[in-house]
């Protein structure tokens, strides 16, 4: 081991110190250095000797003792060892300032080093060590500039000082001019060989940074050959392995870092690396500490970034998202421009979203997009912000773009499609699908969200046994599949307990019976949309069965309740459905959605004040947000305004007023709810505005038609009774008809009824009777019907026998129709005495008595009809007997141009006086002959009269009657008599015209005689009509009054049927969504 | 099994067709269809062909079901004015003329020997049974009032009687009422035996099994089909898969499957072994009121044929094997 030797003062002799026995303490060598007056060189030679062993306080005490006053006195004139002593002390201060990490102290660090260096600097201004030293000084104080200037000091006056190229190495370099740097690295090298490790470590890291990598990996590796512990180009060659990111190279770059950090623990560098791969491998414990000992050793920007990432990224990923945000921020503010270090803002981003800061989310990832335009995920986190801002459309822009970017991202087409729901359901579909194929593509398992979308989208296009399909693949194996499939019936009978809708029985069998019944948390709701498909498709008994397994699994789920209580009520078994939704309610007694349904419910059991509490309650629950609630209250006021027999005009009007109010406010906050704007049009249509409701209730109806969760009959028929307000029969006739079929299957007596009372009032009264019957037909215990099909008949026959002209076929059809209207009053009346049908029988025995009366009537106007047509008839083959007469005649004529003789002319007339009064005669044979032959000429005759009359008005009918009929049958004959029967004729018309007048009078009078008496009847007839069933009435005025009203009333009843459903199904979307926004979020 | 559409009449009758059944064949003749319809007509035809055979007027308000003697010699056709036309099929000429005042009349059924014909009451909430000699009515099987304090307007109408069976035995009669109850009774006894609860909507049609007294199958509003042990007032099964009114079923005479007819405008066939719908035939256009299947016997012994009606007013003839 070397040593050094103080010469003794004024001798020949040395005391030899050896360097590696450098005395503990300092000032014994001090002490000898001081006495002997040693050369500064050999303070200066043990000082470095102790700062090499590391005796960092020795080495300081030293230099400072060297440099201070005393020696400078002392030693004036030696001038160099001063300076380099000077400049060992700036140089330490330099590096102490450098690796301090306090801020403060840093400073006061490079204020000792900077003092030292400008004493330096005042012994010689151009020793050019010291200008090496403040360069490095302004490197470490991280002023690049000044630094450059310092070097370039030095090497202006020597182009070869190593120190000063290696400085201006290191300027270039965090200048980022890595050519230049390098440059000055290999002159360096030039110049001096046998220089550090460190500078081939430079060039290393400027090929590094120049993309030159294995030439730096050379590099790395000849500064390792130099000098193997150098933790530096360990770190770097290990970084340079990690990179390759294969297993390999990564497991040699780790074995690299962990030997870096045994050599150096404290080297930021390698030890973000080192947290990094723990992170990856999980191992958060060692990334916290190992990232907070990088922390605590550096203050390089960057690294502390790192580090900061990196213990953000480990806190991120167990969930303490609050930490993650702090040191997310951290990293960031570390980072200067985003370009360097870009993924703390990713991951500030990602935090910021889950703790619901999304403008600074936004923000965040703005800044990624900009180094990264074309990232996927940023495209897709910044969607998703947009979306959660409300900004659906800019969301489905930046969404569709990384769709676009990599159309292989499943999960980007999934978000995709779930921003289209909301806008287009088919673009949507379309998007899951391609979704799906990508997952099925990559071989990953698809999302049970995702099937489950497209699932309900399909379902909701009414592709039905897709949707089955979709559900099915979506649940996969399991419990279920024995309930679902027909084939494999499962030990326990299944259908005995379909009817038992809170019957758990059958699982705990199953269970008992060994099989497991388990339904994973993430496939009920899928299961509860398939159970709802199954409803739609008429399978409700297996769909009760799936909503029990999801009860049986999870007995809070409130919609199975809510949905199984729909199937009861379905199958009209409403104590069953109150029961079941009053489970429901039992879970959450505040389910706006249960309630509602009860309060419904309570309304199909007639029980009102009931049923308005439990609406109230309803839409407190949702502080009158939920628009359901409010539309059922609507609905509610609406039948208390027009429910009551005996009306209150000024209740009927504040209810009326209330419902209209509850109707708007539903439609401020919804404006495209369609029950609301229905329910407000009927409103309308009540106060006579049919022009305005009829508009709205078009709108609405057209707009309810597209999905099959929104079915509004209630719409059509509306409209119907608009049209039928308005007198345009046609038209309602076949709204009705249309609706019947469309929504009815044809089996609504109801609208029948409407139907019934259309063609009542358009005065088709076969059809109106028809229409009736079908509606007994279909609903044989609604007595009412039958009272109004008799009404029909006794009104049909009353205005046959008041027309004027009329067939005996006309009369026999009336006659018969009114002793089916007496059989049906006298049932009907016969009947009341069992049951009780809200019309009395007094009411009753009324019609039967007028009807009778009617009868009565009849039978004369029969006989009068009868005779007059045998009159007809008479007339006819008397004027086909003239006819032939005449045929006669001529072919006489004919024979007598030989003649020529005028006499026997009167010959001939004699002749026919003589046949017609046999034609008399045979008249009286004609009275017994067969009737076919009547009743065809008859009919032939009459239809073409008959269908004349049609036409004209009711009033003006009378007037016309007269002239009309005579001119009717007079043509005929007129048209045959020949000149010379004119006489005849004459008094032949006389004879017909009495009987025929008589006729006339006599309907007249009977008809207006009776009807005047039973005209009172009539219209009161109609009001009993009116009354109990709202059917027939004859005013339009009544109409909007009475009649309109209950069908109205039980149309809304409908709505809110439908709207419960659609309710329902509305909360399964929301329940699919909900989960996948969670997911998206992650 | 399965159905073969064999023949469809359009426009067999004026109207709607309401009711159809088979009448048996006799020592002369082959079975005939029977149709009855809101056009007040009541129809016969000639199977496989359906050719028109007589058309028997004479009803006022449409004719709501038709009923054959299981000798195949009478058949008794009703209408909404609640008479009931006992009429001789091969002549036409009228037997009886029965009516019950206030009772109404629906659905008719003969028993399985012949001896009784059971008109369901309507509102009286009753089975008339009359005697098929003397045509006299031999006894009023009547529902019992449901016991509860207030039996006022909405209970009354609600035990309204509409369709009837007999169990092949002759010995236990069942009906079908609106609001969905079964009631079971006793026919030697004429005692009211109970009710098979299940459906709260209309049951307009059911029929027992010809094989088992027991088993009763009923159609209702409801949109089911449901299976009871009559006896045990058990519900054994149920089978959905309507869309609208179940408005009529049969049992095919092996007792291995049955017809349903329904609003939705379609004919159902269900395999009773698997209790599931096999096939669906919608050659109708509206709703299906009647299915019928032929009961065996006669010189024809071609296999299996089912008859359906329907609002189109047309009839359909299917081969079932």
């Amino acid at each position: 081991m070397a040593s050094v030797y103080i010469p003794v003062q004024n001798s020949e002799e040395e005391v030899g110190v050896a360097l590696d026995q450098l005395p503990r303490d300092a000032s014994d060598i001090l002490d000898i250095l001081k006495a002997e007056q040693a050369p500064l060189d050999l303070w200066l030679i043990i000082a470095r000797e102790y700062f090499k062993q590391g005796k960092i306080d020795q080495f300081r005490q030293i230099l400072e003792e060297g440099s201070s006053p005393e020696i400078d006195d002392y030693y004036a004139d030696v001038r160099y060892e001063r300076i380099a002593i000077l400049n060992a002390l700036g140089a330490y201060y330099s590096y102490l300032g450098k690796i301090e990490t306090k801020q403060r102290e840093k400073e006061e660090h490079f204020i000792l080093a900077t003092q030292y260096y400008n004493k330096a600097s005042r012994i010689d201004m151009h020793e050019p060590s010291t200008w090496v030293g403040k360069g490095q000084l302004l490197l470490a104080k991280g002023e690049v500039d000044q630094a450059s200037a310092a070097f370039k000091i030095v090497l202006d006056g020597d182009h070869d000082n190593v120190p000063a190229l290696l400085g201006q190495a290191c300027v270039e370099f965090n200048r980022g001019r890595y050519t230049d740097s390098l440059d000055l690295y290999k002159r360096a090298l030039q110049v001096y060989p046998n220089c550090p490790a460190a500078v081939r470590l430079g060039i290393g890291l400027c090929r590094y940074k120049l993309g030159q990598f294995e030439k730096a990996q050379q590099a790395f590796e000849r500064v390792l050959q130099l000098d193997p512990e150098n933790v530096e180009a360990l770190v770097a060659l290990a970084i340079m392995d990690l990179r390759t990111n294969e297993a390999t190279g990564i497991r040699k770059g780790m074995v690299k870092m962990q030997r870096a950090f045994e050599i150096y623990p404290y080297c930021a560098m390698a030890l973000n690396y080192l947290a990094n791969h723990f992170f990856f491998t999980g191992q958060h414990f060692l990334v916290e500490q190992l990232t907070e000992t990088a922390l605590a050793v550096t203050n390089h920007g960057p690294t502390k970034s790192h580090s900061y990432y990196n213990l953000a990224r480990s806190y991120h990923s167990k969930g303490d998202y609050d930490k993650a945000g702090v040191y997310y921020m951290a990293s960031v503010k570390e980072v200067n421009k985003p370009h360097e270090f870009v993924f703390p803002y990713y991951g500030l981003g990602q935090v910021q979203i889950k703790l619901g800061d999304f403008k600074s989310a936004l923000s965040n990832f703005e800044k990624v997009l900009e180094v990264y335009p074309d990232n996927c995920e940023t495209l897709k986190a910044l969607g998703h912000i947009y979306v959660q801002l409300g900004q659906t459309d800019k969301g489905q822009d930046f969404i569709r773009k990384a769709t676009k970017i990599d159309p292989r991202d499943a999960q980007a087409f999934l978000e995709l499609g779930e921003l289209l729901i909301l806008s287009d359901t088919g673009a949507a579909l379309d998007t899951f699908k391609t979704a799906r194929t990508l997952f099925k593509k990559g071989g990953q398992e698809v999302p049970i969200e995702l099937l489950n979308n497209i699932g309900v989208l399909q379902f909701e296009r009414g592709e039905f046994e897709l949707a089955q399909q979709t559900f099915k693949e979506a649940l996969g194996d399991g419990i279920w599949v024995s309930f679902i499939n027909e084939e494999k019936k499962p030990s326990i009978d299944v259908a005995t307990s379909t009817l038992q809708f809170k019957d758990m029985q059958l699982f705990h069998d199953l269970e008992s019976n060994g099989q497991h019944v388990e339904v994973p948390w993430d496939k009920v709701t899928v299961l509860f949309n398939l159970a709802r498909l199954l409803e739609q498709l008429n399978e409700s008994g297996t769909g009760s069965i799936l909503y029990r397994l999801i009860l049986f699994k999870y007995p809070d789920y409130i919609d199975a309740y809510l949905r199984l209580a729909a199937i009861a009520k379905a199958r009209n078994n409403i104590l069953l459905s109150i029961e079941l939704v009053n489970d429901a309610l039992k879970v959450n007694d505040k389910c706006p959605n249960a309630l509602s349904m009860l309060g419904e419910l309570e309304l199909k059991n007639d029980d009102w004040v009931k049923a308005k509490e439990t609406l109230r309650a309803a839409s407190d629950a949702t502080d009158g947000k939920d628009s359901y609630a409010t539309l059922s209250l609507g609905n509610w006021n609406y039948f208390a305004a027009v429910r009551n027999e005996k009306r209150n005009p000024k209740l009927e009007a504040t209810h009326l007023e209330k419902s209209k109010e509850l109707y708007t406010r539903v439609l401020i906050q919804h404006s495209s709810n369609l029950y609301a704007a229905n329910g407000a049009a009927v409103v309308l249509a009540e106060k006579g505005h049919f022009d305005v409701s009829k508009d709205v209730f078009t709108q609405v109806q057209e707009a309810a038609s597209g999905s099959v969760f929104v079915q509004m009959p209630d719409v059509w028929i509306n409209l119907a009774h608009v049209y039928f307000a308005q007198g345009n029969f046609t038209l309602a006739v076949k709204m009705y008809q249309n609706c019947l079929r469309k929504f009815y299957y044809n089996t609504d007596s109801q609208i029948l009824l409407y139907l019934a009372r259309t063609h009542y009032e358009a005065e088709q009264w076969q059809d109106c009777i028809k229409t009736l019957l079908r509606a007994i037909h279909l609903a044989p215990s609604n007595y009412t019907l039958r009272f109004d099909a008799g009404v029909a008949m006794q009104k049909f026959s009353a205005s046959t026998l008041q027309k004027a002209k009329r067939t005996a076929d006309e009369v026999r059809a009336t006659v018969a129709e009114l002793q089916n209207a007496v059989r049906v009053f006298s049932q009907l009346s016969a009947a009341s005495n069992l049951h009780i049908h809200g019309f009395d029988e007094k009411k009753i025995d009324t019609h039967v008595g007028y009807c009778n009366h009617l009868l009565s009537a009849a039978k004369v106007h029969l006989e009068a009809a009868e005779r007059e047509e045998q009159q007809v008839r008479q007339r006819q083959e008397l004027a086909r007997q003239v006819a032939l007469a005449e045929e006669a005649r001529r072919k006489a004529e004919e024979q007598r141009k030989f003649q020529m003789e005028r006499r026997k002319q009167e010959d001939e007339l004699k002749r026919v006086q003589q046949q017609e009064e046999h034609f008399k005669r045979v008249k009286e044979q004609w009275k017994s002959s067969t009737h076919s032959k009547r009743r065809e000429r008859s009919d032939d005759e009459e239809g073409g009269t008959g269908e004349k009359k049609r036409r004209k008005g009711g009033k003006r009918r009378k007037k016309d009657k007269h002239s009309k009929s005579r001119y009717d049958t007079e043509e005929p004959e007129n048209d045959m008599m020949d000149e010379q029967e004119m006489e005849d004729e004459e008094t032949d018309i006389n004879y017909r015209e009495e009987p025929q007048t008589l006729t006339n009078d006599e309907a007249e009078e009977n008809a207006q005689g009776l009807l005047a008496a039973a005209g009172l009847e009539d219209s009161d007839a109609d009001e009993d009509a009116a009354a109990p069933s709202s059917s027939i009435a004859r005013r339009r005025q009544a109409l909007s009054e009475s009649d309109d009203d209950e069908p109205l009333q039980r149309q809304s009843s409908l709505v809110r049927e439908n709207s419960a459903d659609m309710q329902l199904s509305d909360g399964e979307i929301r329940d699919g969504d909900k989960t996948n926004g969670d997911d998206a979020s992650d | 099994m399965k159905l073969g559409g064999i023949k469809s009449v359009e426009n067999a009758h004026d109207d709607s067709v309401w009711a159809v059944t088979w009448v048996p064949a006799t020592a002369n003749r082959p079975s005939l269809l029977l149709t009855g319809s809101l056009d007040e007509t009541v129809r016969l035809w000639r199977s496989d062909d359906l050719v028109l055979d007589r058309t028997n007027t004479g009803h006022c308000l449409g004719v709501a079901s038709v009923a054959a003697h299981p000798l195949g010699s009478i058949a008794a056709s009703s209408s909404l004015d609640s008479f009931v036309r006992v009429f001789d099929v091969d002549s036409n000429a009228t037997i009886a003329t029965l009516e019950a005042p206030p009772s109404e009349v629906w659905q008719m059924r003969f028993d399985p020997k012949g001896a009784i014909l059971a008109v369901a009451g309507g509102g009286s909430a009753s089975v008339k049974l009359w005697d098929t000699s003397t045509w006299e009515i031999i006894a009023t099987l009547s529902i019992p009032r449901p016991e509860g304090p207030k039996p006022t307007d909405k209970s009354g109408s609600k035990k309204f009687v509409l369709s009837v069976a007999w169990s092949p035995d002759g010995k236990r009669l069942a009906c079908g009422s609106m609001d969905g109850t079964i009631s079971v009774f006793d026919v030697p006894r004429a005692k009211f035996l109970h009710h098979l609860e299940g459906h709260f909507m209309p049951v307009r049609s059911l029929v027992y099994s010809p094989y088992d007294p027991r088993l009763l199958f009923t159609a209702s509003d409801d949109g089911n089909v449901h299976m009871y042990d009559a006896e045990g007032k058990a519900l054994i099964g149920t089978m959905s898969g309507h869309a609208s009114w179940v408005l009529c079923v049969d049992v095919s005479p092996d007792g291995a499957a049955i017809a349903t007819g329904s609003s939705d405008r379609s004919v159902r066939l269900w395999d009773l072994s698997m209790r599931a719908s096999v096939q669906t035939m919608s050659n109708h256009s509206d709703q299906v009121w009647g299915v019928a299947f032929r009961p065996p016997g006669g010189s024809d012994v071609r296999g299996g044929r089912l008859a359906s009606v329907s609002d189109d007013k047309s009839i359909s003839l299917y081969d079932y094997s």
